[in-house]
Protein backbone atom coordinates (compact mmCIF):
# COMPACT_ATOMS: atom_id res chain seq x y z
CA UNK A 1 0.00 0.00 0.00
CA UNK A 2 2.90 2.35 1.09
CA UNK A 3 4.55 1.47 -2.22
CA UNK A 4 1.69 2.29 -4.46
CA UNK A 5 0.98 5.47 -2.65
CA UNK A 6 4.77 6.45 -3.07
CA UNK A 7 4.79 5.36 -6.89
CA UNK A 8 1.25 7.28 -7.24
CA UNK A 9 2.97 10.98 -5.34
CA UNK A 10 5.84 11.04 -7.12
CA UNK A 11 3.88 10.13 -10.29
CA UNK A 12 1.39 12.88 -10.24
CA UNK A 13 4.12 15.37 -9.37
CA UNK A 14 6.29 14.29 -12.38
CA UNK A 15 3.03 14.38 -14.52
CA UNK A 16 2.26 17.68 -13.34
CA UNK A 17 5.70 19.09 -14.27
CA UNK A 18 5.67 17.34 -17.67
CA UNK A 19 2.26 18.93 -18.43
CA UNK A 20 3.46 22.32 -17.11
CA UNK A 21 7.41 22.28 -17.66
CA UNK A 22 7.71 25.04 -14.80
CA UNK A 23 9.87 23.90 -12.36
CA UNK A 24 12.83 22.31 -14.14
CA UNK A 25 12.87 25.08 -17.14
CA UNK A 26 12.95 27.59 -14.35
CA UNK A 27 15.45 25.96 -12.51
CA UNK A 28 17.86 25.44 -15.90
CA UNK A 29 17.40 28.88 -16.90
CA UNK A 30 18.22 30.03 -13.63
CA UNK A 31 21.04 28.01 -13.13
CA UNK A 32 22.86 29.02 -17.09
CA UNK A 33 21.93 32.66 -15.84
CA UNK A 34 23.59 32.37 -12.43
CA UNK A 35 26.38 30.82 -14.15
CA UNK A 36 26.81 33.85 -16.74
CA UNK A 37 26.72 36.11 -14.19
CA UNK A 38 29.45 35.00 -12.02
CA UNK A 39 31.73 34.10 -15.11
CA UNK A 40 31.50 38.19 -15.62
CA UNK A 41 32.09 38.75 -12.15
CA UNK A 42 35.03 36.62 -11.59
CA UNK A 43 36.81 37.73 -14.83
CA UNK A 44 37.21 36.82 -18.67
CA UNK A 45 36.80 33.21 -20.58
CA UNK A 46 40.51 33.25 -20.87
CA UNK A 47 40.42 33.31 -17.33
CA UNK A 48 41.56 29.83 -16.02
CA UNK A 49 38.68 29.13 -12.48
CA UNK A 50 39.41 25.99 -12.66
CA UNK A 51 40.89 25.98 -8.49
CA UNK A 52 36.95 27.98 -8.09
CA UNK A 53 34.95 25.62 -9.57
CA UNK A 54 33.43 23.84 -6.66
CA UNK A 55 32.93 26.85 -4.94
CA UNK A 56 30.69 27.93 -8.70
CA UNK A 57 29.06 24.99 -8.70
CA UNK A 58 27.10 24.70 -5.69
CA UNK A 59 26.87 28.06 -5.29
CA UNK A 60 24.75 27.68 -8.31
CA UNK A 61 22.43 24.45 -7.46
CA UNK A 62 22.38 25.65 -3.74
CA UNK A 63 20.28 28.72 -5.30
CA UNK A 64 19.13 26.62 -8.05
CA UNK A 65 17.79 24.96 -5.39
CA UNK A 66 15.99 27.29 -3.56
CA UNK A 67 13.86 27.86 -6.89
CA UNK A 68 12.73 24.11 -6.96
CA UNK A 69 12.45 23.54 -3.48
CA UNK A 70 9.92 26.83 -3.23
CA UNK A 71 8.06 25.15 -5.77
CA UNK A 72 7.50 21.45 -4.47
CA UNK A 73 3.97 21.98 -3.24
CA UNK A 74 2.58 24.92 -5.56
CA UNK A 75 0.04 22.17 -7.52
CA UNK A 76 -1.26 21.69 -4.12
CA UNK A 77 -1.37 24.80 -2.69
CA UNK A 78 -2.36 27.04 -6.08
CA UNK A 79 -4.63 24.49 -6.82
CA UNK A 80 -5.81 23.84 -3.44
CA UNK A 81 -5.76 20.43 -3.58
CA UNK A 82 -3.70 19.88 -0.33
CA UNK A 83 -6.63 19.36 1.80
CA UNK A 84 -7.48 16.38 -0.68
CA UNK A 85 -3.91 14.90 -0.05
CA UNK A 86 -4.06 15.57 4.11
CA UNK A 87 -7.89 13.55 4.44
CA UNK A 88 -6.58 10.68 2.84
CA UNK A 89 -4.58 8.08 4.49
CA UNK A 90 -1.02 8.31 3.14
CA UNK A 91 2.00 8.11 5.67
CA UNK A 92 3.16 11.76 5.91
CA UNK A 93 6.49 9.73 5.25
CA UNK A 94 5.19 8.70 2.51
CA UNK A 95 4.55 12.20 1.37
CA UNK A 96 7.94 13.71 2.78
CA UNK A 97 9.70 10.84 0.42
CA UNK A 98 7.58 11.04 -2.80
CA UNK A 99 8.14 15.35 -2.20
CA UNK A 100 11.96 14.07 -1.74
CA UNK A 101 12.39 11.71 -4.58
CA UNK A 102 10.63 14.73 -7.09
CA UNK A 103 12.88 16.80 -5.90
CA UNK A 104 15.89 14.71 -6.43
CA UNK A 105 14.71 13.90 -9.95
CA UNK A 106 14.55 17.88 -10.64
CA UNK A 107 18.12 18.43 -9.36
CA UNK A 108 19.45 15.42 -11.10
CA UNK A 109 17.85 17.07 -14.74
CA UNK A 110 19.23 20.86 -13.64
CA UNK A 111 22.71 19.23 -13.20
CA UNK A 112 22.58 17.26 -16.32
CA UNK A 113 22.80 20.26 -17.90
CA UNK A 114 24.65 22.48 -15.44
CA UNK A 115 27.81 20.38 -14.68
CA UNK A 116 28.57 19.97 -18.09
CA UNK A 117 27.94 24.18 -18.43
CA UNK A 118 30.63 24.74 -15.78
CA UNK A 119 32.80 22.66 -17.41
CA UNK A 120 32.85 25.10 -20.42
CA UNK A 121 32.59 28.16 -18.62
CA UNK A 122 34.79 27.92 -16.28
CA UNK A 123 37.82 24.87 -16.46
CA UNK A 124 40.64 24.82 -18.65
CA UNK A 125 41.99 21.71 -16.23
CA UNK A 126 41.14 17.72 -16.46
CA UNK A 127 36.98 18.18 -15.63
CA UNK A 128 36.32 15.51 -17.70
CA UNK A 129 37.86 12.79 -16.74
CA UNK A 130 36.66 13.70 -13.24
CA UNK A 131 33.14 13.58 -14.15
CA UNK A 132 32.15 10.43 -12.70
CA UNK A 133 33.28 11.65 -9.32
CA UNK A 134 31.62 14.77 -9.81
CA UNK A 135 28.04 12.94 -10.69
CA UNK A 136 28.58 11.08 -7.12
CA UNK A 137 29.22 13.82 -5.07
CA UNK A 138 26.07 15.46 -6.72
CA UNK A 139 24.00 12.59 -6.45
CA UNK A 140 24.73 12.43 -2.60
CA UNK A 141 24.53 16.42 -2.45
CA UNK A 142 21.28 16.28 -4.22
CA UNK A 143 20.08 13.60 -1.72
CA UNK A 144 20.91 16.16 1.19
CA UNK A 145 19.49 18.57 -0.83
CA UNK A 146 16.08 16.89 -1.68
CA UNK A 147 15.61 15.85 2.65
CA UNK A 148 15.98 19.07 3.78
CA UNK A 149 14.45 20.77 1.16
CA UNK A 150 11.13 18.88 1.59
CA UNK A 151 11.01 19.31 5.53
CA UNK A 152 11.67 22.89 5.68
CA UNK A 153 9.08 23.69 2.55
CA UNK A 154 6.85 21.88 4.79
CA UNK A 155 7.52 24.49 7.47
CA UNK A 156 6.94 26.87 5.46
CA UNK A 157 3.89 25.41 3.72
CA UNK A 158 1.39 26.41 6.95
CA UNK A 159 3.51 30.07 7.15
CA UNK A 160 1.78 33.11 5.64
CA UNK A 161 5.19 34.65 4.42
CA UNK A 162 5.99 31.07 2.99
CA UNK A 163 8.02 32.46 0.34
CA UNK A 164 10.32 34.99 2.45
CA UNK A 165 10.66 31.76 5.21
CA UNK A 166 11.21 29.29 2.98
CA UNK A 167 14.91 30.69 1.71
CA UNK A 168 15.90 31.86 5.26
CA UNK A 169 15.41 28.76 6.87
CA UNK A 170 16.72 26.53 3.94
CA UNK A 171 20.02 28.20 3.12
CA UNK A 172 21.35 27.96 6.20
CA UNK A 173 20.61 24.19 6.02
CA UNK A 174 22.61 24.10 2.71
CA UNK A 175 25.96 25.87 3.99
CA UNK A 176 27.06 22.14 4.78
CA UNK A 177 26.68 20.45 1.87
CA UNK A 178 27.74 23.39 -0.22
CA UNK A 179 30.87 23.13 1.78
CA UNK A 180 31.00 19.71 1.66
CA UNK A 181 29.87 19.15 -2.38
CA UNK A 182 32.14 22.32 -3.12
CA UNK A 183 35.30 20.56 -1.43
CA UNK A 184 34.45 17.23 -2.86
CA UNK A 185 34.54 18.71 -6.15
CA UNK A 186 37.45 20.83 -5.73
CA UNK A 187 39.12 17.69 -4.56
CA UNK A 188 38.43 15.71 -7.97
CA UNK A 189 38.16 18.79 -10.40
CA UNK A 190 40.40 21.43 -9.31
CA UNK A 191 43.49 20.17 -9.95
CA UNK A 192 45.63 16.84 -9.39
CA UNK A 193 42.68 14.25 -7.86
CA UNK A 194 43.01 13.89 -4.36
CA UNK A 195 40.56 11.05 -3.61
CA UNK A 196 41.28 10.55 0.20
CA UNK A 197 39.64 14.01 0.35
CA UNK A 198 36.97 13.37 -1.69
CA UNK A 199 36.00 9.98 0.09
CA UNK A 200 35.94 12.13 3.16
CA UNK A 201 33.59 14.76 1.88
CA UNK A 202 31.46 12.71 0.39
CA UNK A 203 31.00 10.80 3.82
CA UNK A 204 30.16 13.73 5.43
CA UNK A 205 27.58 14.33 3.22
CA UNK A 206 26.29 10.54 3.44
CA UNK A 207 25.77 11.24 7.33
CA UNK A 208 24.38 14.58 6.93
CA UNK A 209 21.82 12.79 4.84
CA UNK A 210 21.08 10.61 7.09
CA UNK A 211 21.21 13.47 9.65
CA UNK A 212 18.14 15.21 7.91
CA UNK A 213 16.23 11.70 7.27
CA UNK A 214 15.92 11.22 11.02
CA UNK A 215 15.35 14.59 11.32
CA UNK A 216 11.99 14.41 8.59
CA UNK A 217 11.18 10.79 10.25
CA UNK A 218 10.99 12.87 14.02
CA UNK A 219 9.38 16.13 12.87
CA UNK A 220 7.22 15.40 9.45
CA UNK A 221 3.70 14.14 11.24
CA UNK A 222 3.94 17.19 13.76
CA UNK A 223 4.61 19.29 10.66
CA UNK A 224 0.97 18.59 9.07
CA UNK A 225 -0.72 17.42 11.64
CA UNK A 226 -0.12 20.02 14.65
CA UNK B 1 -15.62 25.08 19.35
CA UNK B 2 -16.50 24.87 23.13
CA UNK B 3 -18.86 21.88 24.38
CA UNK B 4 -19.82 20.21 21.52
CA UNK B 5 -20.64 16.49 22.34
CA UNK B 6 -21.57 15.16 19.16
CA UNK B 7 -22.33 11.18 18.57
CA UNK B 8 -23.37 9.89 14.78
CA UNK B 9 -25.38 6.12 14.43
CA UNK B 10 -24.18 4.09 10.99
CA UNK B 11 -26.54 5.97 8.65
CA UNK B 12 -27.37 8.51 10.15
CA UNK B 13 -27.38 11.73 7.96
CA UNK B 14 -26.95 15.18 10.48
CA UNK B 15 -27.39 18.80 8.64
CA UNK B 16 -25.47 20.98 10.41
CA UNK B 17 -26.66 24.90 10.23
CA UNK B 18 -25.62 28.03 11.95
CA UNK B 19 -24.64 31.69 10.95
CA UNK B 20 -21.50 32.66 9.19
CA UNK B 21 -18.86 32.32 12.12
CA UNK B 22 -20.58 29.66 14.05
CA UNK B 23 -18.22 26.73 13.60
CA UNK B 24 -19.45 24.42 10.85
CA UNK B 25 -16.69 24.24 8.57
CA UNK B 26 -14.30 24.07 11.21
CA UNK B 27 -16.20 21.35 13.01
CA UNK B 28 -16.44 19.72 9.81
CA UNK B 29 -12.51 19.98 9.16
CA UNK B 30 -11.91 18.53 12.65
CA UNK B 31 -14.10 15.80 11.63
CA UNK B 32 -12.20 14.90 8.58
CA UNK B 33 -9.14 15.05 10.52
CA UNK B 34 -7.65 18.48 8.98
CA UNK B 35 -7.33 20.00 12.09
CA UNK B 36 -6.15 18.45 15.61
CA UNK B 37 -8.71 19.66 18.04
CA UNK B 38 -6.91 21.89 21.18
CA UNK B 39 -8.86 19.75 24.12
CA UNK B 40 -11.45 16.78 23.88
CA UNK B 41 -11.71 13.64 21.77
CA UNK B 42 -12.90 13.01 18.49
CA UNK B 43 -13.69 9.45 17.85
CA UNK B 44 -14.56 8.69 13.78
CA UNK B 45 -15.62 5.27 12.95
CA UNK B 46 -14.57 3.95 16.06
CA UNK B 47 -10.75 4.88 16.00
CA UNK B 48 -9.54 7.92 18.33
CA UNK B 49 -7.99 10.13 15.89
CA UNK B 50 -5.46 11.40 18.03
CA UNK B 51 -3.93 7.64 18.38
CA UNK B 52 -4.73 6.57 14.78
CA UNK B 53 -5.62 9.44 12.28
CA UNK B 54 -4.63 7.56 9.28
CA UNK B 55 -7.33 4.62 10.53
CA UNK B 56 -9.83 6.92 10.57
CA UNK B 57 -8.97 8.93 7.08
CA UNK B 58 -9.58 5.66 5.10
CA UNK B 59 -13.21 5.51 5.83
CA UNK B 60 -13.44 9.44 5.26
CA UNK B 61 -15.40 11.09 1.73
CA UNK B 62 -14.68 14.50 2.46
CA UNK B 63 -16.47 17.05 -0.25
CA UNK B 64 -15.00 20.77 0.02
CA UNK B 65 -15.93 24.21 -1.70
CA UNK B 66 -12.73 23.66 -3.43
CA UNK B 67 -12.99 20.59 -5.85
CA UNK B 68 -9.73 18.86 -4.70
CA UNK B 69 -8.82 17.41 -7.77
CA UNK B 70 -5.66 18.85 -10.03
CA UNK B 71 -6.76 21.08 -12.40
CA UNK B 72 -3.34 19.75 -14.82
CA UNK B 73 -4.24 16.00 -14.63
CA UNK B 74 -7.50 14.51 -16.66
CA UNK B 75 -10.21 13.74 -14.75
CA UNK B 76 -9.20 9.53 -15.13
CA UNK B 77 -5.37 10.67 -14.08
CA UNK B 78 -7.04 12.22 -10.62
CA UNK B 79 -9.22 9.60 -10.15
CA UNK B 80 -6.45 7.17 -10.67
CA UNK B 81 -4.39 9.15 -8.29
CA UNK B 82 -6.42 9.37 -5.62
CA UNK B 83 -7.77 5.60 -6.26
CA UNK B 84 -4.26 4.48 -5.50
CA UNK B 85 -3.41 6.81 -1.68
CA UNK B 86 -6.90 5.01 -1.15
CA UNK B 87 -5.10 1.58 -2.12
CA UNK B 88 -8.79 0.74 -4.38
CA UNK B 89 -8.54 -2.79 -5.31
CA UNK B 90 -10.51 -2.63 -8.24
CA UNK B 91 -9.36 1.06 -9.20
CA UNK B 92 -10.14 0.71 -12.91
CA UNK B 93 -12.77 -0.71 -12.84
CA UNK B 94 -14.41 1.62 -10.04
CA UNK B 95 -13.08 4.42 -11.88
CA UNK B 96 -14.85 3.78 -15.35
CA UNK B 97 -18.17 3.05 -12.84
CA UNK B 98 -17.90 6.70 -10.87
CA UNK B 99 -17.11 8.42 -14.45
CA UNK B 100 -20.55 6.87 -16.21
CA UNK B 101 -22.38 7.72 -12.53
CA UNK B 102 -21.32 11.74 -12.58
CA UNK B 103 -21.35 12.31 -15.83
CA UNK B 104 -18.09 12.40 -17.21
CA UNK B 105 -16.92 9.30 -19.34
CA UNK B 106 -16.52 11.52 -21.91
CA UNK B 107 -14.49 13.89 -20.69
CA UNK B 108 -12.40 11.75 -18.92
CA UNK B 109 -8.82 12.17 -20.61
CA UNK B 110 -9.63 15.69 -20.66
CA UNK B 111 -7.89 18.27 -17.74
CA UNK B 112 -10.04 19.07 -15.47
CA UNK B 113 -8.68 22.63 -16.29
CA UNK B 114 -11.21 22.79 -19.23
CA UNK B 115 -14.21 21.56 -16.97
CA UNK B 116 -16.89 24.10 -15.67
CA UNK B 117 -16.95 24.25 -12.21
CA UNK B 118 -20.47 22.28 -11.91
CA UNK B 119 -18.32 19.63 -13.48
CA UNK B 120 -15.31 20.00 -11.60
CA UNK B 121 -17.53 19.42 -8.40
CA UNK B 122 -18.70 16.26 -10.08
CA UNK B 123 -15.30 14.74 -10.74
CA UNK B 124 -14.98 15.71 -6.88
CA UNK B 125 -18.13 13.72 -6.10
CA UNK B 126 -16.71 10.79 -7.67
CA UNK B 127 -13.37 11.17 -5.83
CA UNK B 128 -15.04 11.24 -2.81
CA UNK B 129 -17.17 8.15 -3.74
CA UNK B 130 -14.08 6.11 -4.82
CA UNK B 131 -12.91 4.37 -1.90
CA UNK B 132 -16.13 3.20 -0.67
CA UNK B 133 -16.43 5.96 2.67
CA UNK B 134 -18.54 4.91 5.36
CA UNK B 135 -18.57 8.57 6.98
CA UNK B 136 -19.34 11.58 4.23
CA UNK B 137 -18.55 15.11 5.62
CA UNK B 138 -20.00 17.23 3.05
CA UNK B 139 -19.27 21.48 3.31
CA UNK B 140 -22.36 23.40 1.74
CA UNK B 141 -22.41 20.34 -1.13
CA UNK B 142 -25.32 22.52 -2.89
CA UNK B 143 -23.64 25.53 -3.29
CA UNK B 144 -21.02 24.32 -5.66
CA UNK B 145 -22.56 21.26 -7.83
CA UNK B 146 -24.92 21.81 -10.81
CA UNK B 147 -27.78 20.86 -11.15
CA UNK B 148 -27.11 17.05 -12.32
CA UNK B 149 -24.37 16.98 -9.51
CA UNK B 150 -26.94 17.82 -6.57
CA UNK B 151 -29.12 15.33 -7.94
CA UNK B 152 -26.52 12.77 -7.61
CA UNK B 153 -25.32 14.06 -4.33
CA UNK B 154 -29.46 13.36 -3.26
CA UNK B 155 -29.36 10.08 -4.32
CA UNK B 156 -26.25 9.36 -2.57
CA UNK B 157 -27.64 10.82 0.77
CA UNK B 158 -30.90 8.49 0.79
CA UNK B 159 -29.24 5.66 -0.23
CA UNK B 160 -26.64 6.63 2.77
CA UNK B 161 -29.14 5.43 5.81
CA UNK B 162 -29.79 1.56 4.05
CA UNK B 163 -26.01 1.24 2.96
CA UNK B 164 -25.33 2.33 6.80
CA UNK B 165 -23.35 5.09 5.64
CA UNK B 166 -23.03 8.41 7.87
CA UNK B 167 -22.96 11.96 6.71
CA UNK B 168 -22.70 15.15 7.97
CA UNK B 169 -23.58 18.36 5.65
CA UNK B 170 -22.77 21.83 6.60
CA UNK B 171 -25.50 24.04 4.88
CA UNK B 172 -26.85 26.84 4.70
CA UNK B 173 -29.95 25.67 3.11
CA UNK B 174 -31.91 24.20 5.67
CA UNK B 175 -34.77 23.94 3.98
CA UNK B 176 -32.46 22.26 0.68
CA UNK B 177 -31.16 19.70 2.98
CA UNK B 178 -33.57 19.24 5.95
CA UNK B 179 -35.71 16.02 3.52
CA UNK B 180 -32.21 13.97 3.45
CA UNK B 181 -31.21 14.02 6.69
CA UNK B 182 -32.38 12.75 10.06
CA UNK B 183 -31.17 15.48 12.84
CA UNK B 184 -30.74 19.24 12.45
CA UNK B 185 -27.60 20.40 14.65
CA UNK B 186 -27.26 24.64 14.95
CA UNK B 187 -24.39 25.97 16.02
CA UNK B 188 -23.39 29.61 17.49
CA UNK B 189 -20.49 30.83 18.31
CA UNK B 190 -19.11 27.59 18.49
CA UNK B 191 -21.73 25.85 20.87
CA UNK B 192 -24.48 23.57 19.80
CA UNK B 193 -27.61 25.40 20.45
CA UNK B 194 -30.20 23.33 18.79
CA UNK B 195 -30.23 19.45 18.10
CA UNK B 196 -33.11 17.67 17.48
CA UNK B 197 -34.08 14.90 14.99
CA UNK B 198 -36.06 16.09 11.91
CA UNK B 199 -36.75 13.00 9.61
CA UNK B 200 -40.38 13.10 8.26
CA UNK B 201 -41.06 16.58 9.35
CA UNK B 202 -42.05 19.46 6.89
CA UNK B 203 -39.04 21.42 6.06
CA UNK B 204 -40.42 24.53 6.29
CA UNK B 205 -40.93 23.87 9.90
CA UNK B 206 -37.31 22.62 10.28
CA UNK B 207 -36.74 25.90 8.94
CA UNK B 208 -38.44 27.88 10.95
CA UNK B 209 -36.83 25.99 14.30
CA UNK B 210 -33.21 27.03 13.01
CA UNK B 211 -34.65 30.38 12.40
CA UNK B 212 -36.02 30.72 16.05
CA UNK B 213 -32.53 29.64 17.26
CA UNK B 214 -30.30 31.84 14.96
CA UNK B 215 -29.92 35.23 14.97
Amino acid sequence: MRRRQLIALVRKDLRLELRTRETIVAMVLFAIVMMVILQFGFGTRDDDLTRFVGGLMWVTLAFTAVLGVGRSYVAEREQRVLDGLLVAPVPRMVMLAAKAIAILIYMVAVEVVVIPLVGIFFVQGPYWGAIGWIAITALLADICIALAGTLFSGLALFTRARDLILPVLFLPALVPVVIAAAGATHAVAGGPHDMSEWRGYCLFLLGYAILFALVSIATYDAVFDD
Amino acid sequence: MDGVDLDLAPGERLALAGPNGAGKSTLLRILATLIRPQAGTLTVLGTDVAAGARQARGGLGYLAHDPLVYPDLTARQNLEFFGDLYGIPDRDARIDDLLDHVGLRGRAEDTVRTFSRGMAQRLALARMLLHRPRLLLLDEPHASLDQRGALLLDDQLRAARSDGRAAVIVTHEVERVAPLCDRLVVLGAGRVVLDEPIAGIDPAVVRRRYEAVTP
